[in-house]
């Protein structure tokens, strides 16, 4: 269990994160969802260890991280960008970590990371030869096989184009659900958080707007913000696809 | 970013250290030294400077050539890079252009002075042809085309690099928006590269204005600021006081140059970005550029032609028959194989630590958040700005007492300093590019940040590192301007021993020298050139 206590963040006396407090259960997928500049990816990257709180407490498992360094914490990422090596090949870059902790996946373990990816075709391609969702799986592989205690994903799906992005989604949901791993997803699309995850932060200018499981969110909007631009959103976009499909049905 | 580690804020330390010891307590020093007097301190060191005729005068023709020297070669370079990149004629001229004008980069200054003479001169190659004197080649016209054969490829670098970032599709618009030629010419080329062109400008004059190799052999009795730095430090009465103020009064137009740089950089354009695209046909522009653009690069390399020939005959220009006699004596003679093993040690030392050096400081810049990181970016403009001469003389004037004095050491450290800003731009550049994440990626998989670096950063930039090297390793290959306050008889260097040859006027020798630093670099460029290649493909 991660428990997020006042945890509020400052930079340059601009308030990013004012006094979050959640609390996110084991094996649990959670979206961060909020508009540009709301403080997502800082939240993501004060869970990680990368960034600094200034107030507040990062509990994992009642031990008090706050002040554990990224590299104790245990916890992983994949970056938005996958920052993969691109000297290296798909399978070296999987494998990367695993040279520094010897053991940690049996070889057994490792080729089921692999196959459940689907990235046996790939392994040998060097990182410019593959299309973005091949990055993005390889990116994943090398983050799971290094067994994180919480899977970290910054926008993992913008960089893809439709139906990888349902896939990802449908592999992202796999993932959790098989390894009981408990994953923070940032986001910005509505759409994406809702169909995703168990349970949505949403984030309004540093400020915690709402946080609930998908029903809740659509059933009971707690103000006005999560009502107009979230759910409008979603609205919209029905309305747009009724009219598309029911003109095709005409 | 990664967070700030001990190991960054150690080499950090270190490399503020070594740029203080190497670089500000040498320059502090001159300071000082240039304001001593036997009545303790004053400035009547400046006074006596300032009313000698002769050095008045020195600084009256270095102005006045240097200027000239920037004129003729901002032209010259413009042109050729227009030709490379705005106009289609035939692509193996462009290659030839290309690969001509590297050429004199490979060779010691002190070379094109002795390849003008044996070209110009009384006897000279191209006199013989030509059937008369072309001109009085001592002095002013000699210096002339030297500077000019010495600065024309730094500005046609500069110039075609950027014209690779002019938007040419607006070459096009500005055709079909019915401008004549005049106009879309200025519009489209000149103003986009306005900054360049100033910048050409501006680094030709400081090159001429502070080279030393050149006056110091064709120079005659045309009195530069370099001839009279040396004349005053290395002469028959040494007086270390005045030496300090002529190098002083040497940093300042260098100083003026570099800020003058910074300001043309803000004049230049910078498109979003660029599109490649077919250039409009234009056979008279063609022709005559292709024609024009032959004539400069052929020019330019029939002076070291001389240079090719005349150590394989006999007795040029009068026993023109073929000897391998020359070749074999320098071979024989163990002087001269020590002194080119000497510049080879220098050369591979400089290369290795300046590289490493420049890397380390460029990836603390780039790809940390130490504070007071960009510290090291001012010190770049000042390795920038300072002459090779003032900082070796500076050198001289701090660790005269020392242990370092006449040691390899002391001349590699200079080479590191006096050549450190190109290195550390092309790390700089190519480091801020990678994905700044990669660091944090490592740690998370369990790498300390050295071992990042080592297991990433440095195989993603490899193709730099082996640029640096290849720079750091022809620039102290043909250096003497930076070492010539440096060597000693033990410590001699082809390009400094190459200024003793003169005396005993032994051209040959000279000749021979010239020619095995040309083929060491060669050999370096194309090895680099090669490596660098197969990086990229990889
Ligand atoms: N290192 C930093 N220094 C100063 N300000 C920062 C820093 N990092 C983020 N900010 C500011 O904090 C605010 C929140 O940034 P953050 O990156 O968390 O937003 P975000 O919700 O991820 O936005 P986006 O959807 O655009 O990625 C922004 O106003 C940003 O400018
Ligand atoms: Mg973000």
């Amino acid at each position: 269990m991660l428990k997020l206590q006042n945890v509020s963040k400052q930079f340059d006396r601009k308030v990013v994160l004012d006094d979050i407090n959640i609390e996110i259960k084991a094996g649990e997928i959670v979206s961060l969802l909020g508009p540009s500049g709301s403080g997502k990816t800082t939240l993501l990257n004060i869970i990680l260890g990368l960034t600094q709180l200034d107030h507040g407490k990062i509990i994992f498992n009642d031990m008090d991280m706050s002040h554990v360094p990224m590299k104790n914490r245990g916890f992983n990422i994949v970056f938005q960008d996958y920052a993969l090596f691109p000297h290296l090949s798909a399978y070296e870059n999987i494998v990367y970590g695993l040279k520094n902790k010897k053991g940690l996946v049996s070889e057994k373990e490792l080729q089921e990371y692999i196959e459940f990816l689907e990235l046996k075709p790939h392994l040998t391609k060097k990182i410019g030869e593959l299309s973005g969702g091949q990055k993005q799986r390889v990116a994943l592989a090398r983050t799971l096989v290094m067994k994180p205690k919480i899977l970290l994903l910054d926008e993992p799906l913008s960089a893809l184009d439709g139906v990888i992005k349902e896939s990802i989604k449908q592999r992202i949901q796999s993932i959790a659900r098989e390894f009981k791993l408990t994953t923070i997803i940032v986001t910005h699309d509505p759409e994406e958080a809702l169909t995703l995850s168990d349970k949505i932060l949403i984030i309004n200018q540093g400020n915690i707007s709402q946080f609930g499981t998908p029903q809740e969110i659509i059933n009971q909007p707690q103000n006005d913000f999560v009502e107009e631009f979230i759910l409008k959103q979603l609205q919209i976009k029905r309305q747009n696809i009724y009219n598309l499909f029911g003109e095709k049905h005409a | 970013m990664p967070n700030v580690k001990t190991e960054m804020r150690v080499i950090y330390l270190s490399i503020l250290v070594v740029f203080a010891v190497f670089l500000l307590f040498p320059l502090g020093t001159l300071f000082v030294r240039s304001f001593e007097t036997n009545q303790g301190f004053g400035i009547s060191n400046y006074l006596s400077i300032l009313s000698n005729k002769d050095l008045i005068e020195a600084f009256g023709n270095s102005i006045k050539i240097s200027t000239m020297t920037a004129v003729i070669t901002t032209i010259l370079a413009f042109t050729l890079a227009y030709a490379v990149n705005c106009t289609r004629i035939y692509r193996p001229i462009k290659t030839v252009i290309k690969t001509g004008i590297v050429i004199p980069m490979l060779l010691p200054t002190i070379t094109y002075g002795f390849a003008i003479m044996y070209s110009f001169g009384n006897q000279g190659l191209l006199t013989k042809i030509f059937g008369r004197n072309l001109f009085e080649i001592y002095g002013f016209n000699g210096l002339l085309i030297g500077y000019v054969i010495y600065t024309v490829p730094a500005a046609f670098l500069l110039l075609n690099n950027s014209f690779k970032y002019i938007d040419k599709k607006f070459i096009v618009v500005s055709k079909l928006m019915g401008d004549g030629s005049l106009r879309s010419f200025m519009n489209t080329i000149v103003r986009p590269l306005l900054g360049t062109l100033g910048g050409a400008f501006v680094l030709s004059f400081i090159l001429s204005f502070t080279d030393f190799g050149i006056p110091a052999s064709v120079g005659g009795t045309y009195y530069v600021v370099a001839t009279q730095l040396y004349q005053v430090m290395l002469g028959s009465i040494p007086d270390f006081n005045h030496g300090a103020v002529i190098a002083i009064l040497m940093l300042l137009p260098a100083v003026f140059g570099v800020l003058l740089l910074n300001y043309l950089e803000k004049l230049n354009f910078h498109y979003d970005k660029f599109s490649n695209i077919e250039l409009i046909q234009h056979k008279f522009r063609d022709i005559c550029l292709g024609v024009i653009s032959s004539v400069i690069i052929v020019a330019m390399l029939s002076i070291f032609a001389v240079m090719f020939i005349a150590p394989f005959l006999n007795s040029f220009p009068y026993d023109l028959t073929f000897t391998l006699k020359h070749v074999m004596n320098i071979f024989q003679s163990s002087d001269l194989t020590d002194v080119y093993k000497n510049s080879l040690l220098v050369a591979t030392l400089t290369a290795v630590l300046g590289t490493l050096f420049a890397y380390c400081s460029a990836i603390l810049n780039a790809r940390t958040p130490l504070r007071w990181k960009s510290s090291i970016d001012i010190i770049s403009m000042m390795t920038n700005t300072v002459p090779g001469m003032v900082l070796g003389l500076s050198y001289l004037l701090l660790f005269n007492g020392s242990s370092l004095k006449g040691t390899f050491t002391i001349i590699v450290l200079c080479n590191i300093v006096h050549f450190f800003t190109t290195p550390y731009l092309m790390a700089k550049n190519s480091l801020s590019k990678m994905n700044p994440s990669w660091e944090t990626t490592g740690e998370l998989l369990g790498d300390s940040w050295i071992r990042t670096i080592y297991r990433v950063i440095l195989p993603s930039s490899a193709s730099t590192v082996i640029e640096m090297i290849s720079y750091y390793f022809i620039n102290s290959m043909v250096t003497v301007s930076g070492i010539i306050f440096l060597v000693t008889a033990q410590t001699s260097l082809v390009a400094s021993e190459i200024k003793e040859l003169q005396h005993f006027a032994k051209f040959n020798e000279i000749f021979v020298l010239s020619l095995l630093i040309f083929i060491t670099n060669l050999f370096i460029k194309l090895l680099c050139d090669y490596l660098q290649k197969k990086q990229l493909t990889k």
